[in-house]
C-alpha cells in the first residue's frame, strides 16, 4: 500500500532517493526561517525611511531601497512571511472544506454526487483568481484574512474534486464491502481505509495547491486586492516598482527572485512527495 | 528642478533652450547662413503622431467621455466662444467681442464672422444658443453644468448676436463659456461624429487604438502648421514611451512617472518640458466627523508631513509644493506653503491642546492606483511619529466615488483633484469632504459676483487665505505636467490646464 510505503521511507531514516525533495525543503525551510524570524528581528524598521529615494543594492541595502527609502531586503523578507501565511492558511481551509465535500460527495447518492460535482466543475471552471477577486470585493475591505479565505475557497474546489475521485476509487475496493459487513461504520471505513490511502496523492496535490496560492496571494496583492499596505507582500513590491522598473531594476527582479524561488522550491518538494510517495516511480529509480 | 520652471514652462535637460527659441533661432540662421537652406523649417503637411493615455468613451463632452475628449477637441475640432490659453487665460475665440450691463446680468457676445462649420453651414447666433443650452439641459452630463446656472435665457436678436441674461452676477462666464464648445443646430450622432468650428475636423477615430484630425481648409484663424493629427491611444504607460523611443509617436501628452524619463533625458533625440499642472495630491478629510471638526487636529497633521519627502518619493525632482488648493497658474494664488509647514514639535503641541495627547487613530480611504497607496504609507509613518495611528484602506475608484463622493462615509481619502479654478468647491459645504466655513462660503459667492475681476481675484485670494488657516484639507503637492517629444517636433503646449491639447500650432522638421 502507498502510504505504508511513504510512512516508512520518512520513519525509519531510508536515505532518500529524492533530491528534488531535498532541495525544495531546504528553499522552503529557508523562507520558512526568514519568515519567522521577521517575528523577532529585521535589518531595518520596515516603515523607517533609512535610505535615499531608489539606492541601488550595497553593503547597508542588500536589495536596495524604494521610493520612500525603506529597505527593500527587510520588506522581502517580510514578505516571506506573508506569503507562507496565506499558502498555510489557505491550504489548511482548502484542505479541511475540500476533503470534507469530496468525501460527502463519493459516498452521496448518485443525484446528490452528480450535484456536488457539477458544482465543483463549474467552480474549477472559474479561474482561481477571479474567484478570489470576487470573494474579496464582496466582503468589507481586502485584507489578509479575506485573501486567506478566498483563495483557500477557490483552492478546495480542485482538493474536493480530487477527494471525490480518489475516495470512490477505494470505495468499490472488495475489502470495503468485507469491512462493512463485519460491522464497521461508515466513519470508521473513512478514518481506516480511506483517508490512509489516499493521502499520499491528497499530499502532493495540497503541496502544489501551497504553490498556488503563494502566486495567488502575490497577484491578489498586485491588483490591491490583497493585505492592505503596509503588509510587504511581494505582489505589492511588484506593484509599487512597476512604475521605477527603467531606473531601479532591482526593485522588481528582488520580490520577483523572492516569489519564484519560494514557488519553485514548494514545487520541487511536491515533486519529491510525489517520487516517494508513488511506488512506480520508486522501482525505476 | 534648480530654478528652471518660470512662466509657461521651460523646456529642461534633454534640450537647454526652449522651442520657441530654437525656432526663431532657425529661422534667423536660415535666413543669414549660406547654402541651400528653407526660409521653412518645419513641414507644413506632416502628420503629428500623438500618444496619450486616455481615449475618449465618445466624442460628446456632455455625454461622459471623460478628460481624452477635452485633449483631442478642445480648440483643434471645437471652439468655444473663448478658450482657456496655455497660459491660463481667458481669450476670445468665436466671441469677437462681449459687452456688459452695468448691472452685470447681461451680456451681449458679436460673433467672428466667415466662421464656417466643417459641414459647409455658416456659424450663428442660433447655433451658439443651442450649444450653451445642450451643456446646461437636464441629460447634460456636463461638469460645468453647475457653473452656468446662473443663465436665466440666451436671446439671438441677429445672426452675429447672442445676448446672454443672468438671474445673479457671474464673473466667470467668459471662462466658464470656454468649456461650452460651439456646435452646429443642425448636428446629430454627435457622441460618435462632430460638427465644430475648429482648424481640424474628424477623419476616422478606431475605437480603442486612435483618433485621426485632418486640416479643414475652411478655417477661419490662422492655419494650422500641420497636416493632419493623430491621437494614438495606450493603456499602459510602458508601452506608450517604447512608441516614442521607436518613432511610432513624435509626442506623449502627460508623462504620470518621473522614472520613465531617464532613458529619454539623456538622449539627444528627444525634448522634455515641464509644464504647469492644475492636478493636486491631497488628504482630504472628512470635515464633519470629530476628530477632523476639530482645526487644531487638522493643522497638527498638517505640520507633521513633510511633503517634500512624499513629493521626492514619488516624483524624483519634479513636481510643485502648494500650502492650499490654488496652484500658482491661477490668478489668486497665494504662496502658502509657510503655514501649517512641516514641524512635528509643534504637531504633537497641538495635538495635546485639541485632547489628543497620546494621538488616535483613523483609516485613509485610499484608490488602488499610483501614487496614492505609496503616499499613503508615506502618511502613515509620517503621523506614527505623533501618535497617530492610520490604517489604509485600498479601494477602487468606483468605490471611491460611491463610499466618498456620494455617501460621505469616510473619515479621510488621499485623492488627486484635477480640476481647474477648484477652490470653490470649498465653498459648497455639501462637497464630499463637508467643509463649512460660512465665511468661505460667502467670499465665494462675493468672489462670483463680484463686478470686476480684481475683486473676484481679492475675495478668492481671501478665502485661499482662510482654507490654509483652517488646514482644511491636507495639500501634499501640484503634480508636474511632463511633456516629451521627438527633437524635430515643437510648437506643443506644456501646461496641462484642463487636458487640453492645441495641436494647431505643432511643428514637425523636415
Amino acid at each position: 500500500m502507498t502510504d505504508m510505503d511513504l510512512v516508512n521511507a520518512v520513519s525509519e531514516g531510508r536515505p532518500r532517493r529524492s533530491w528534488t525533495f531535498t532541495i525544495g525543503a531546504v528553499i522552503v525551510g529557508l523562507h520558512l526561517l526568514v519568515g519567522l524570524s521577521t517575528l523577532f528581528w529585521t535589518p531595518y524598521d520596515p516603515s523607517a525611511m533609512s535610505g535615499g529615494r531608489l539606492e541601488v543594492p550595497s553593503f547597508e541595502h542588500l536589495a536596495g531601497t524604494d521610493r520612500l527609502g525603506r529597505d527593500l531586503f527587510t520588506l522581502i523578507m517580510i514578505g516571506s512571511r506573508i506569503a507562507l501565511t496565506v499558502g498555510i492558511g489557505a491550504v489548511i481551509i482548502g484542505g479541511l472544506i475540500g476533503i470534507t465535500i469530496g468525501l460527502i460527495a463519493a459516498f452521496a447518492s448518485k443525484t446528490l454526487d452528480d450535484m456536488l460535482a457539477a458544482g465543483l466543475d463549474i467552480l474549477i471552471a472559474f479561474p482561481t483568481l477571479l474567484l478570489a477577486m470576487l470573494i474579496v470585493a464582496s466582503s468589507e475591505g481586502a485584507s489578509l484574512g479575506t485573501a486567506i479565505i478566498a483563495i483557500g475557497i477557490a483552492n478546495s474546489a480542485i482538493v474536493a474534486r480530487l477527494t471525490r475521485i480518489l475516495a470512490k476509487r477505494v470505495l468499490a475496493m472488495d475489502y470495503i464491502t468485507a469491512s462493512r459487513i463485519s460491522g464497521t461504520t461508515w466513519l470508521g471505513v473513512v478514518i481506516i481505509h480511506i483517508l490512509p490511502n489516499i493521502w499520499p496523492t491528497l499530499l502532493v496535490n495540497l503541496a502544489l495547491q501551497f504553490g498556488l496560492a503563494v502566486i495567488a496571494e502575490a497577484s491578489l496583492s498586485y491588483l490591491g486586492l490583497g493585505a492592505p499596505p503596509p503588509n510587504a507582500s511581494w505582489g505589492r513590491l511588484l506593484q509599487e516598482a512597476q512604475g521605477t522598473v527603467y531606473s531601479a531594476p532591482f526593485g522588481a527582479i528582488a520580490p520577483g527572485i523572492a516569489l519564484v524561488s519560494l514557488v519553485i522550491g514548494i514545487n520541487l518538494l511536491a515533486d519529491g512527495l510525489r517520487d516517494i510517495a508513488d511506488p512506480t516511480r520508486r522501482r525505476r529509480s | 528642478m534648480s530654478g528652471l520652471t518660470t512662466g509657461a514652462g521651460v523646456i529642461l535637460k534633454g534640450n537647454r533652450l526652449n522651442a520657441r527659441t530654437i525656432t526663431a533661432a532657425a529661422l534667423l540662421f536660415g535666413a543669414l547662413a549660406a547654402g541651400p537652406v528653407r526660409a521653412q523649417d518645419f513641414d507644413a503637411d506632416a502628420t503629428i503622431n500623438i500618444g496619450s493615455l486616455y481615449e475618449p468613451q465618445n466624442l460628446d463632452n456632455t455625454a461622459g467621455a471623460g478628460q481624452g475628449i477635452n485633449e483631442a477637441f478642445n480648440n483643434n475640432v471645437y471652439e468655444a466662444l473663448f478658450r482657456l490659453a496655455d497660459s491660463g487665460a481667458v481669450e476670445p475665440v468665436l466671441a469677437k467681442s462681449y459687452k456688459v450691463s452695468d448691472d452685470g446680468l447681461t451680456y451681449t457676445f458679436t460673433l467672428q464672422s466667415g466662421v464656417k462649420f466643417h459641414s459647409g453651414d455658416p456659424l450663428t447666433s442660433k447655433d451658439v444658443k443651442f450649444s450653451i443650452e445642450r451643456v446646461t439641459s437636464a441629460e447634460s452630463k456636463s461638469s460645468r453644468k453647475n457653473s452656468l446656472k446662473p443663465i436665466a435665457s440666451i436671446e439671438t436678436p441677429d445672426d452675429a448676436t447672442v445676448v446672454v441674461k443672468l438671474s445673479s452676477r457671474s464673473i466667470s462666464l467668459p471662462y466658464n463659456l470656454s468649456y461650452v464648445w460651439i456646435i452646429n443646430d443642425t448636428a446629430t450622432n454627435l457622441t460618435a461624429t462632430e460638427d465644430g468650428t475648429g482648424p481640424y475636423e474628424l477623419e476616422d477615430w478606431r475605437r480603442g487604438s486612435s483618433l485621426a484630425l485632418t486640416r479643414f481648409d475652411g478655417y477661419w484663424g490662422t492655419k494650422p502648421s500641420n497636416g493632419d493629427v493623430v491621437f494614438q491611444y495606450f493603456t499602459e504607460a510602458t508601452a506608450l514611451n517604447n512608441a516614442l523611443l521607436t518613432g511610432s509617436v513624435d509626442i506623449i501628452t502627460s508623462v504620470q512617472s518621473p522614472d520613465s524619463l531617464k532613458q529619454f533625458q539623456t538622449n539627444k533625440d528627444f525634448t522634455v518640458a515641464e509644464g504647469k499642472s492644475t492636478t493636486k495630491l491631497l488628504l482630504a478629510y472628512n470635515d464633519r466627523v470629530a476628530p477632523f471638526d476639530n482645526v487644531k487636529v487638522r493643522k497638527a497633521l498638517a505640520r507633521a508631513v513633510d511633503d517634500s519627502k512624499v513629493l521626492k518619493a514619488v516624483w524624483g525632482d519634479y513636481g510643485t509644493l502648494i500650502g492650499s488648493m490654488v496652484p500658482p497658474t491661477d490668478p489668486w494664488y497665494v504662496d502658502l506653503t509657510k503655514t501649517d509647514a512641516y514641524d512635528p514639535a509643534s504637531a504633537k503641541a497641538l495635538l495635546s491642546e485639541a485632547g489628543y495627547p497620546n494621538g488616535f487613530s483613523f483609516t485613509i480611504d485610499t484608490p488602488n492606483y499610483d501614487p496614492h497607496p505609496i503616499a499613503a504609507q508615506f502618511l502613515q509613518t509620517e503621523l506614527a511619529k505623533v501618535g497617530v495611528k492610520v490604517s489604509i484602506n485600498v479601494i477602487t475608484a468606483n468605490e471611491w466615488y460611491s463610499k466618498i463622493y456620494k455617501a460621505h462615509d469616510f473619515q479621510a481619502t488621499l485623492q488627486e483633484h484635477v480640476n481647474h479654478r477648484d477652490i470653490v468647491f470649498y465653498g459648497n459645504p455639501d462637497f464630499y469632504w463637508g467643509y463649512n466655513n460660512p465665511k468661505v462660503v460667502d467670499l465665494i459667492k462675493q468672489a462670483e459676483a463680484g463686478t470686476t475681476t480684481d475683486e473676484q481675484t481679492t475675495k478668492l485670494k481671501e478665502a485661499n487665505q482662510i482654507i490654509a488657516d483652517d488646514a482644511a484639507s491636507n495639500w501634499i503637492y501640484l503634480y508636474p505636467q511632463i511633456v516629451v517629444s521627438a527633437k524635430s517636433v515643437s510648437g506643443y503646449p506644456v501646461n496641462g490646464l484642463n487636458s487640453q491639447f492645441f495641436a494647431g500650432g505643432i511643428k514637425k522638421a523636415d
